[in-house]
């Protein structure tokens, strides 16, 4: 008993909530409440320590002290009391009947039992009109809080004063409310806390803002401008070759950045971000789904680390996971908002674009119009014919700046130091190549399996590559680490109800 | 636990037969290269190069073996050595041609052996037909 619920102190309405929470605990409502009713009032009756030899001892304890404050009151009150005693209605009845009893006068509240019900309700829809609780059982309340603040309205009083004048002087004020049970301080407060606005999370680092608006824009018209042109141009084919021929010629050794087999590759990797393809794509989609869902909050989690470290080469590292995930996911959530969906069935027509070489760009062309005629499209849209094509190399080169444009700004972000333009620069350059590489070696993976879609097999294999898989630490770990749990669901096959395994295997 | 420990040292001692084998062959090469361009090489840099080698090979080794997991077979081809090999192109090409070569031999020595085959099958009919003439 000497736990700090020793009777003769004065029971604040603070130490019977929590007393009354630890009941609670114990308790479920279902319980029958005759058995409560039955319990609380032999306890009532004898409160002693002889109740510690019952069931919960903790709580039989706090029944005893709880009791005793409440013993001053009606049985027939208790009783009704406690049939709904959840802490919820405790709470409720505390937070009601305390304020009233306490600055008012006190003698009425030494006299609880008998005219508890009659005193209330003048006193409740006093209150009652300033609380904004609309709870719903107000009879049985009147027990507890009157009989406690009989014992600590001085304190509670002192406190209530200087709270409610607080409040009156419109101080913001977080919510005390059984402790600080005051009148109408604590109604007011409880209008307070009501009140009181929720400060707007304003965006305190303007550079973590991850989608420049214009950049949509731009992105669209060039792409579909690019789109035209690659059509024309015959690269891609460069990027579809089987495992025997050379294609990396031109990546590897090519010096210049944006020669003609780059150029057809990224605009169309670009160009197709906005372009939900709907044709034959249908199987990457859901194949590639699961990948850029998973990829696109990688991104998220993963940007932090790897960036200081993304180097420009496949290395092993976690930087290029981090930093193919973040491609992936940036390349397909440029334009996230108007396509949201648009970038995963998107980076599905990336890779059949790349892998079957019958697959014309133009189909692609009608095809954006219904999925780009979202938002910022349209006047896009409209400036695209007029666009002369012999602008050729430049706006090709645009798209794969803008794509990177973002991954840039992130590094610069990280590096906690000024970077020159050039430096930001090499740094897309470098980003370009990588990507590059790395879908060649997804495609070339895709090809080794003798199929034309990218699976979350290939991924695996390529992670595997690059160090971050081993045999110690699965995919599924690295999952686990990484991605929130809305995305590892989609990954890790999961039981659900009904026998069935989500994703489908 | 003495068992782990004593097959830990054999793979061990495997392990450095195998680097003396991989040494002896790099410093042959480098021999060769040295005598060729005209400039020695240091033991240390052959060391470091026959080092190099083996770990190179152990994940050659293990990569191998992904590829041709990945395309669920249980031996690894000809095609995993290429997806290897891609990163470098004249090591590409070169493989190619040998693999090339290698097929067009193996497809004159299966042709060879048909004619053996077929020859020897008809000396044995007009043998078999000889007798049961006779």
């Amino acid at each position: 008993m000497a736990d700090g619920y020793s009777p003769n102190s004065e029971p604040t309405t603070r130490t019977l909530l929590r007393r009354v929470l630890d009941t609670a605990d114990s308790r479920s409502p279902r319980r029958p409440r005759s058995i409560r009713a039955g319990t609380q009032r032999t306890l009532l009756e004898t409160p002693s320590p002889r109740r510690r030899s019952s069931q919960r001892k903790s709580t039989a304890r706090r029944h005893s002290h709880g009791t005793r404050s409440v013993s001053r009151l009606a049985h027939t009150q208790a009783s009704r009391h406690l049939d709904e005693q959840t802490p919820r209605t405790l709470l409720k009845n505390i937070l009601l009947t305390a304020p009233e009893s306490s600055v008012l006068v006190p003698k009425s509240v030494v006299k609880p039992a008998p005219a508890p019900p009659v005193v209330q309700p003048p006193r409740r829809e006093s209150s009652r009109g300033s609380l904004e609780l609309q709870l719903p059982e107000l009879e049985p309340t009147t027990s507890l809080a009157p009989g406690l603040l009989a014992h600590g309205r001085r304190k509670q009083r002192l406190r209530l004063s200087v709270f409610q004048q607080e409040v009156d002087q419109g101080l913001p004020l977080s919510q005390e409310p059984p402790e600080t049970a005051g009148a109408s301080s604590l109604t007011s407060s409880l209008n307070l806390t009501f009140a009181t606005p929720v400060q707007p999370q304003s965006v305190k680092r303007p550079g973590l803002a991850r989608r420049p608006p214009t950049r949509r824009a731009v992105d669209v018209g060039v792409l579909l401008q690019d789109l035209r042109d690659t059509s024309l141009a015959p690269s891609g084919n460069s990027l579809r070759t089987p495992v025997a021929t050379v294609p990396t010629d031109t990546v590897l050794e090519d010096t210049q950045p944006f020669s003609q087999p780059l150029v057809g590759r990224s605009p169309s990797v670009h160009h197709s971000l906005p372009h939900p393809s709907h044709n034959e794509t249908e199987d990457t989609e859901k194949a590639v789904d699961h990948w850029t869902q998973s990829s696109q909050p990688g991104l998220q989690n993963d940007k932090p680390h790897p960036w200081p470290a993304a180097p420009p080469e496949v290395t092993e590292s976690m930087g290029s996971q981090g930093a193919v995930e973040a491609e992936e996911s940036d390349v397909s959530s440029g334009d996230e908002d108007p396509s949201g969906r648009a970038a995963s069935p998107a980076m599905a027509s990336r890779t059949p674009s790349f892998l079957q070489a019958e697959q014309p760009p133009p189909f692609l062309e009608p095809t954006p119009r219904p999925g780009a005629a979202v938002v910022s499209s349209e006047p896009v849209l409209a400036r695209r014919p007029p666009r002369p094509r012999a602008a050729g190399p430049r706006p090709r080169q645009d798209p794969h700046k803008t794509g990177l444009n973002h991954y840039a700004k992130l590094f610069s972000f990280y590096a906690k130091m000024p970077m020159e333009k050039a430096a930001l620069e090499v740094v897309e350059k470098c980003l370009d190549k990588y990507f590059q590489h790395l879908c060649n070696d997804l495609e070339v993976f895709a090809a080794h399996a003798g199929r034309k879609t990218v699976r979350p097999e290939d991924l695996e294999l390529l992670m595997r590559r690059q160090g971050l898989v081993t045999d110690q630490v699965s995919l599924h770990v690295l999952v686990e680490r990484h991605l929130p749990l809305e995305y590892r669901q989609l990954l890790i096959p999961c039981a659900f109800s009904g026998n069935s395994v989500f994703p489908a295997q | 636990m003495a068992e782990e420990e004593a097959e830990e040292q054999q793979r061990f001692s495997y392990q450095q037969r195998l680097r003396a084998a991989v040494h002896y062959t790099v410093a042959a090469l480098c021999q060769e290269v040295a005598s060729d361009k005209g400039m020695p090489f240091s033991k240390q840099s052959v060391a470091a190069v026959s080092e190099v080698t083996f770990r190179q090979c152990e994940n050659f080794a293990k990569d191998l073996e992904m590829f041709a997991r990945h395309a669920r077979r249980s031996t690894i081809n000809t095609e995993d050595v290429k997806l290897l090999a891609r990163r470098s192109n004249s090591l590409l090409k070169y493989i190619t041609e040998k693999s090339e070569e290698i097929a067009q031999f193996n497809t004159e020595q299966k042709a060879k052996k048909k004619k053996k085959l077929e020859e020897g099958n008809k000396t044995l009919e007009a043998a078999e037909v000889v007798e049961s003439e006779s």
